[in-house]
């Protein structure tokens, strides 16, 4: 507060409260009130000032209305809290309501409805009654509202009491004031009933039109709200009414201009000449355009009900599009709507104005209008066939610009104009993908990833293009992942060279992988699986021609733009949303309601355009069938090396069931014998094939009924083992088995204990509990193809290594008989021969091998051939894993 | 019906608080300031005038930097609570004098009288000044007015022209005046906003007249006004655009696409000889407003252009021509053009012997700003100015600057040529005439050339 403010809030030394007290019982007028003044103005600061009730109350019996009023005013607020001391002030409202003077019999009415103490409700009712019949017309109209006041608390009490009749007499006033606030009253009071207790009859409905021409401004509002509840009876009435309501359209307040316009809109879907229709589209273009002449605030809600407006009745505006081009004072708020609606006025006739327009506000300062009209030039393209080529070449040249955000929403909506006209502007590709480098908005980066991958046969470099994105997958949104993993696919169906089979590989591992992002994964595996079933199937899926999309600027539900048209000049049409989605009546101020979740008026943009631009890739519209899907694998599968099971169909990990996978060598070990396992048994043993290491399993149905819906997941172990794949076991009929080999991969799930060569597996099925079983880890099927050695490098490897790396074992019972088979058999296992020597009567052989990652491993072998006796020697730079390296050379020698 | 009215400052202080139905949990107005303040939905920067938080939904208008907010939970028309919202300003402006902060506050107790009259239980009763006296008792404490800009559009009046008694419009309706007796005076202002848009080559693109006849009455005794109209007045375009230009001094018929009308107003003679008869209430109020997009002679032409001149730099040359009489002087010109923004430095050159000339680059938002105090009818004025840049270019240095836009106020001149062709009071209050004040003034309200 500054220092010229009002005397009232200064303080005293005394202490306010005993000085206020003191002046309320001065016996001079003048110094009541002044006192009453002071009490007022720290109540309006927060001030408690509650304690002085009994001495305001006193002042009460005032002839001074000033300061009748003042004490009123400090009543309504303190009553609630003082019920007891309120009950004293019952006397003088009742003697107040009886008082000659009109004023002070309205105020004591109006008061004692706004104090919400039941007590003086019970006192209330008698006053209102003679208050409703009173001469003067601002005494009953001021008890019509207090009708509305009591029934808000205690509503049974207005019906016993007959208030209501009392209040549908008020309709019938000669007095347009009192009609009016009967009809708000009565609305409300209906609005909060389920009875029916406000209807319109035509009889109700033609006075009510009488009054509207002698009413307030506002009361005309109260009764074209209330009348567009009416239904006419047929078009003839309908038409009647409108000529009725028709002068309000030229009403200087825009509330009543836009009650009228809804009021005749109503009507209008009853009428049927189509002249009639005409007209009246035509009567109401000049005062609609008008309200745009109003304060911004009203242009606002004028625009939002035009945006409705139009959807429904194209004709109206449809020579009004200059009134919708922005001005540059406008706010923010009203052009973003001038936008909306500029796009659903253009047409064939304006766009080259409109377009012009665009192309202006696409180079203004303010970013969101700049976008917004960016998009606008895109969804002209898409509404209008005739003037999409018009509209590209806008948008080519605002790219010219480079400003980074115009080209970001350029390609958004060129994105889009390429699913509206496929195959017909691609030529302008080049030109986006010479701004690929500037995209850093995941919009924009996703849709420029469809449009590489859609026309990838026409992009030379689509391959280099999409690289660019891949290395920061990882990093990148989800909305980017989606686009750049159906976009490498598409990339690879189309080109399935090296490049792309690489790509493809580095993707599907991320998106399987590296993700928690369950869409990705599961999009991941639907194309995966897509893939290695069935490569043309997958292209049928992948490159199926996409349903052209349309025009989303009539982008409203016609059941809500229904709803919403009915509502025209109510905050619903502001917001664009249905009334219940927003209204939540709550009575009582203490009551805090929890509608918490809903949406905010405001942001109705959203919901207005949900179509607005691709906030859902285009992509994602491949709907593919539930049952396709994975059945959702619990665990985090990833995929290795996909290109075996997706290109070399001949090694493809999916084996048909009935074929022995392990053609040749020992039977696998049982894991899981049938007496533990309820009848299902499991063998099992991690196995290498063609460079990759697959879980090979059997599985036997020894019990009564079948089995199926088999998932498997393994614990986190030392080596990250972990599967690429769902387990492909069909159901298992009792007394069959089944074979698969499950691709593996390492370095998944690594567990962070102590080295360990146990394998924890859990497996389910539909019918049984989960199983849970060990294996051991026989590192030699880790042992990599390309592990054999120059011996010169081996050499140089052996000495580069220091001797703290090199560890050795003795296998005191094991015999090397043959050295040709031996090495044969550790060939098998990836252990390759190097060299071998004589050490006086002992052989000396020497070999090499590689671990995954590329880690060398030399291995010495010393023994006499024939006897029992071998010395393991082994050197590599990770000399932790020894023991798990002995434990396979020792394995793989006793064989 | 609305729960609540407040007002708040710009820094958020409740200066009026009135709750008219105790549905609105406690500290909406703090829920509803944090809110604007910080607005951040639906990419907007600005908060839009109204809004729903937790099902309370928040309407709110800006009035000489107040404001002026209402809140609701029902379905309501929200036109509705925005003319309100502006009537509530009016009729305490009316009461007050000059409404800002200070007589707020200074006059709480008024202001609380005022709003329990004009709204009960959320339903509004009356927002005419003139019904109000009769309920309403409090005098305004009326603040100095010699130090506050007035409120309005009339406020454009207290500046410029020698024949206007600027203190007038600031004067409370009720409060008499410090000599004592009330001057009988009656204002009628014809207040003409245009928006006009030329293209990069000078054609106009779109034009429109936005225009309010507004009246403020001092008159006692309510006597009954006539005002009178062009008599070749017509109302409604045909559909489609214009054809044909005319120019502002030719004659020809006055042609407006709509108008409307206070309540007041009875348009018993208006369709035969373009004749308003109203008693009007006190307080100020709009007659009628109308609207026009006919062509009409702009009162400035704008050249601008912008030129490189070499790799880091470019020259801006902006001339603007007056196109109206010699006889008539527009006032506090402004003239603004976004620069790239990537421009550095601009050195302005006026022409020479310039006098109440001001030029600025605002480094900020990288704009323009050419200030000149007045322009006779008939006359140019030029301005130049250097730009230096961080960076090339590329060539597309028109795209990136402009457009230009102009502000100015023109007294005693209006486009549209609609004319009270006279102000007659009914019934004399007094013995002498009563002062009659026929005024008319013309304000950019969009006023752009594009390069």
């Amino acid at each position: 507060m500054s220092r010229n403010d009002s005397k009232y809030f200064s303080t005293t030394k005394k202490g306010e409260i005993p000085e206020l007290k003191e002046e309320l019982n001065s016996q001079y007028k003048d110094k009541r009130k002044d006192a009453v003044k002071k009490v007022i103005a720290a109540m309006t600061v927060g001030k408690d000032v509650s304690s002085l009730f009994t001495d305001v109350v006193n002042c009460m019996q005032t002839e001074n209305l000033e300061l009748k009023k003042l004490v009123y005013l400090y009543l309504i607020n303190y009553a609630k809290s003082q019920p007891d001391l309120a009950i004293l002030a019952v006397n003088t409202f009742v003697k107040d309501s009886q008082d000659p003077n009109p004023l002070i019999r309205a105020l004591a009415v109006r008061t004692m409805g706004c104090i919400r103490v039941d007590k003086i409700t019970e006192y209330l009712c008698d006053p209102l009654q003679r208050c409703l019949k009173d001469d003067d017309p601002y005494v009953r109209k001021t008890a019509a509202i207090c009708v509305a006041k009591l029934y808000d608390i205690n509503a049974e009490l207005v019906e016993d009491r007959g208030f209501l009749e009392s209040l549908k007499d008020l309709i019938s006033d000669n007095n347009p004031m009192v009609v009016a606030n009967a009809v708000a009253a009565l609305a409300e009071i209906q609005d909060n009933s389920s009875r029916p207790i406000f209807e319109i009859t035509s009889h109700t409905l033609s006075k009510l039109l009488t009054a509207l021409n002698e009413c307030t401004e506002w009361g005309q509002v109260f009764i074209l709200d209330a009348l567009s509840r009416y239904k006419a009876s047929d078009a003839r009435e309908a038409e009647n009414i409108v000529e009725r309501v028709t002068p309000r359209l030229q009403h200087a307040n825009c509330a009543v201009v836009l009650s009228a316009v809804k009021m005749i809109l109503q009507q209008m879907e009853l009428i049927t000449s189509t002249d009639v229709v005409r007209n009246l589209c035509k009567k109401m273009a000049p005062p609609l355009v008008t309200l745009l002449s109003a304060e911004p605030e009203i242009q606002y809600v004028a625009l939002r009900n035009i945006n409705l407006i139009v959807q429904r009745r194209p004709t109206i505006l449809a020579h009004e599009i200059k009134v919708f081009f922005c001005k540059y004072n406008d706010p923010i708020y009203v052009k973003m709507e001038k936008l909306e609606i500029m796009i659903k006025l253009a047409s064939d006739r304006n766009i080259d104005q409109v377009l012009l327009e665009f192309k202006e506000y696409a180079t203004e300062v303010d970013v969101d209008f700049v976008r917004k009209a960016v998009r606008a030039i895109g969804r002209c393209a898409i509404k209008l066939e005739r003037a999409a080529e018009r509209c590209i070449s806008v948008l080519l040249e605002l790219i010219k610009i480079k400003v980074n955000y115009v080209v970001q929403e350029a390609i958004i909506v060129i994105k889009d104009i390429f699913r509206r006209y496929p195959n017909t502007y691609e030529s302008i590709i080049a030109t986006l993908c010479e701004s690929l480098d500037t995209l850093d908005e995941p919009e924009a980066k996703a849709s420029m990833i469809w449009i590489i991958g859609e026309y990838a046969e026409r992009i030379d470099n689509a391959d280099e293009l999409l690289e660019s994105f891949l290395e920061s997958f990882p990093e990148e949104p989800a909305l980017v992942q989606l686009q750049l993993l159906t976009a490498t696919v598409k990339l690879f169906l189309k080109k399935p060279t090296e490049g792309p089979q690489q790509m493809i590989q580095v993707v599907l591992n991320n998106a399987t992988m590296e993700t928690d992002n369950p869409d990705l994964r599961d999009r991941a595996y639907i194309y995966w699986r897509l893939l290695s079933t069935d490569p043309e199937a997958a292209k049928d899926v992948v490159l199926a021609e996409k349903p052209v999309i349309t025009d989303d600027s009539n982008n409203l539900e016609p059941s809500l733009l229904d709803e919403l048209l009915v509502n025209i000049a109510t905050l619903s049409s502001v917001y664009h949303k249905p009334p219940d989605a927003f209204v939540t009546r709550a009575h009582s101020s203490a009551q805090k309601t929890e509608d918490d979740d809903y949406p905010e008026g405001s942001e109705s943009e959203s919901s207005a355009n949900p179509a607005n631009g691709p906030a859902s890739p285009p992509t994602s519209s491949y709907t593919i069938p539930a049952s396709v899907a994975p059945a959702s694998p619990p665990f985090a599968a990833p995929v290795p090396d996909l290109l075996g099971d997706l290109m070399g169909m001949d090694n493809s990990s999916l084996v048909p069931i009935d074929q022995p996978t392990t053609p040749s060598g020992p039977p696998l070990p049982i894991l899981l014998p049938a007496s533990t396992g309820q009848g299902l048994q499991i063998s099992a043993q991690l196995t290498r094939r063609d460079g990759q290491v697959f879980y090979s399993m059997l599985f036997e149905n020894n019990s009564q009924v079948p089995l199926d819906g088999f998932m498997i997941q393994f614990n986190k172990n030392t080596f990250g083992l972990a599967a690429a794949g769902p387990l492909q076991i069909p159901q298992l009929q009792p007394g069959t088995s089944a074979r698969t080999l499950l691709p593996m991969v390492m370095f998944q799930n690594m567990s962070q204990g102590p080295p360990s060569s146990v394998l924890q597996v859990a497996l389910k099925n539909n019918q049984q509990p989960v199983w849970y079983f060990n294996d051991k880890i026989l590192f030699h099927v880790f042992f990599t193809e390309d592990g054999r050695m120059e011996r010169a490098t081996f050499l140089e490897t052996w000495r580069s290594l220091p001797d703290s790396n090199e560890v050795s074992k003795d296998f005191p019972s094991i015999v090397i008989g043959g050295v040709d088979a031996t090495v044969e058999l550790l060939a098998t296992s990836n252990i390759f021969f190097i060299a071998k020597r004589k050490n006086a009567n002992q052989d000396v052989f020497y070999f090499s091998a590689k671990m995954p990652r590329g880690i060398p491993l030399l291995i010495e072998l010393t023994t006499v051939v024939g006897n029992p006796g071998v010395k393991c020697a082994i050197k590599t730079p990770s000399p932790e894993m020894s023991q798990f390296l002995f434990e396979a050379i020792e394995t793989l020698l006793r064989s | 019906m609305i729960s609540q009215f407040f007002v708040l400052s710009q820094r958020g202080d409740n200066i009026v608080f009135r709750d008219y139905r105790g549905e609105v949990p406690k500290g909406s107005a703090e829920i509803f300031f944090r809110k604007v303040k910080f607005w951040e939905d639906g990419g907007l920067e600005e908060a839009p005038p109204v809004f729903n938080v937790d099902g309370v939904n928040y309407f709110h208008v800006k009035v000489v930097g107040l404001l002026f907010v209402a809140t609701t939970r029902v379905n309501i028309s929200p036109s509705f609570v925005f003319e309100l919202l502006q009537r509530i300003a009016r009729v305490i402006k009316d009461y007050l004098g000059i409404l800002n902060e200070d007589s707020l506050r200074k006059n709480f107790v008024l202001v609380y009288e005022l709003l329990d009259e004009v709204i009960d239980f959320g339903y509004v009763q009356t927002t005419s000044t003139e019904l109000l006296k009769s309920y309403v008792f409090n005098e305004p404490l009326v603040i100095d007015a010699a130090r506050l800009s007035p409120l309005g559009p009339a406020a454009i009046f207290s500046q410029g022209t020698k024949r206007m008694p600027g203190i007038a419009v600031t004067k409370s309706v009720v409060a008499t005046e410090p000599g004592g007796r009330r001057r009988e005076e009656i204002f009628v202002d014809i207040i003409e906003k245009i928006s006009l848009t030329f293209s990069s080559s000078g054609y106009i693109l779109t034009s429109e007249i936005d225009g309010t006849i507004q009246m403020k009455s001092y008159l006692t005794g309510n006597p009954e006004i006539r005002l009178a109209l062009n008599e070749d007045l017509s109302i409604g375009r045909s559909q489609g655009p214009v054809s044909g230009y005319r120019s502002s001094s030719g004659s020809g018929a006055v042609i407006l696409d709509d108008c409307n009308f206070h309540e007041s107003v009875r348009l018993d003679s208006f369709d035969t000889n373009r004749t308003l008869s109203l008693i009007p209430p006190d307080g100020e109020f709009p007659v009628m407003n109308y609207r026009m997009t006919q062509a009409f002679k702009p009162p400035f032409r704008i050249n601008a252009l912008i030129e490189e001149t070499g790799s880091l730099k470019a020259e801006v040359f902006l001339k603007v021509s007056a196109e109206f009489a010699s006889s008539i002087t527009a006032n506090t010109i402004k003239v603004q053009m976004p620069l790239p923004k990537y421009t550095t430095r601009v050195s302005f050159e006026l022409e020479p012997g310039a006098t109440g000339q001001t030029t600025d680059f605002k480094e900020t938002n990288k704009r323009l700003e050419w200030s000149l105090k007045k322009i006779t009818g008939g006359s140019e004025h030029t301005l130049r100015a250097k730009l230096t840049f961080s960076q090339e270019s590329h060539g597309n240095i028109t795209k990136e600057s402009g457009p230009v836009s102009m502000t100015f106020t023109i007294p005693m001149y209006n486009v549209s040529q609609l004319q009270v062709k006279y102000l007659q009071i009914g019934k004399k209050s007094g013995t002498h005439d009563p002062y009659r004040w026929v005024r008319y003034v013309t304000q950019a309200n969009s006023y752009v050339a594009r390069i």
